[in-house]
């Protein structure tokens, strides 16, 4: 019995410390793939990109809403000591800024109301202060603005508005 | 050399013990549904939790697999229904009537997509039916993989094959957040079928 003790301690050993592994990196991983799979669709870091309209041809993730238009932006502080200037140009219906970090936690979400909104993103509390200075938890992650558009036409006038969208190092 | 295999094997057992339960625990299996965890509203399957930052490693793991980069709770909340009013699997070869009043939210939409989470594949333009549509406090449209003569309203699921519909309220009001279960979620019953359902 006494030569089962010390390998049931290795099992119990691995199989814990391979649980918390895995349950930590899984989120960055996930992200760390979500981030790739964007670079490949053209999303360059600090611009933002608008996708296509959703439609059943274009879709290229899923469960992704034909109400919204997205437009992307990965952001990497690393390259941007001074931060990262983040503009949502002004339209008239819902639209919402979004910001996640490498653990994909959506560590900040800002509703437009019908008016542009700016806000500097950093890695150092120190750079900036106020409410329109915004501190990063990680170096790098996605922007993301969604904007109400569940029409063609209305797809069309976001396309006009989101040239305008911006994320850009200061 | 009995005693090193024995040592291996314990190894062994530990990793995929711990990484299977890992896995098992967060949702994070290949077999694993969106609609696994969270609240059950009259057969409408929803997570709050999706789209916000939390301190337990089981729930974020959950929320990176199921709801990456999904929005705030405070923008939109979802819920996704895959059955009928019986408890039938939702079939591309049945019509079903769905109906449903009003929402408290700034903007509504039911979406349906097929059995791998996308939109299916056809090129009705039918994908969803939204608030701008439920023109009266209480709506009615129809799902069905052919396009009917006698309605407007109508949601495609042509080339759905089994299927689910989401609901999404964007901009929920402080009643939803708060009382979910007060939700007067659509009813979804079904008509007629064209071949046996699968």
């Amino acid at each position: 019995m006494k030569k089962w003790i010390a390998p049931a301690c290795v099992a119990i050993a691995f199989a814990i410390a391979s649980h918390i592994m895995v349950l930590y990196s899984a989120p960055n991983f996930i992200m760390d793939r979500a981030m790739q799979m964007l670079e490949k669709r053209g999303v360059k870091v600090h611009q933002f990109k608008l996708g296509k309209r959703l439609t059943p041809q274009t879709q290229s993730v899923v469960r992704a809403s034909p109400d919204l238009t997205y437009s992307s932006c990965l952001f990497d502080l690393n390259q941007a000591p001074d931060g990262i200037m983040v503009r949502m140009a002004q339209t008239s219906g819902y639209a919402s800024l979004a910001f996640f970090d490498t653990a994909t936690n959506n560590f900040k979400t800002i509703r437009g109301n019908g008016a542009p909104v700016e806000i500097k993103l950093t890695r150092n509390a120190n750079i900036g202060s106020g409410s329109q200075t915004l501190v990063s938890p990680t170096a790098k992650g996605i922007i993301i603005i969604r904007r109400l558009a569940p029409t063609a036409d209305l797809y069309s006038q976001v396309a006009k508005v989101a040239v305008n969208d911006s994320c850009a190092p200061v | 050399m009995r005693r090193v295999l024995t040592f291996l094997f314990a190894t062994l057992i530990g990793l995929g013990t711990g990484i299977y339960s890992a896995l098992s625990m967060s949702g994070l299996l290949p077999s694993d549904t969106a609609s696994g965890a969270g609240m059950d509203i009259d057969g409408w399957k929803g997570d709050l939790s999706l789209g916000t930052a939390d301190t337990s490693p089981y729930l974020r793991a959950r929320v990176a697999r199921h709801g990456l980069l999904a929005l705030a709770k405070s923008e939109a909340v979802y819920f996704v229904r895959d059955r009928d009013g019986r408890g039938r699997r939702l079939d591309e070869n049945c019509d079903y009537r769905l109906s449903g009043g009003t929402f408290s939210a700034g903007w509504w939409s039911i979406t349906l997509y097929d059995e791998q989470n996308f939109l299916p594949a056809n090129t009705d333009g039918a994908l969803s039916f939204d608030a701008s549509r439920a023109d009266e406090e209480r709506w009615t449209t129809l799902i069905s993989a052919q396009k009917p003569a006698e309605t407007k309203n109508w949601v495609s699921s042509r080339n759905a094959d089994q299927f689910d519909l989401t609901l999404r309220l964007y901009m929920p009001s402080k009643d939803v957040l708060d009382r979910p279960n007060e939700i007067d979620m659509p009813k979804i019953e079904r008509l007629e079928c064209r071949e046996n359902p699968q």
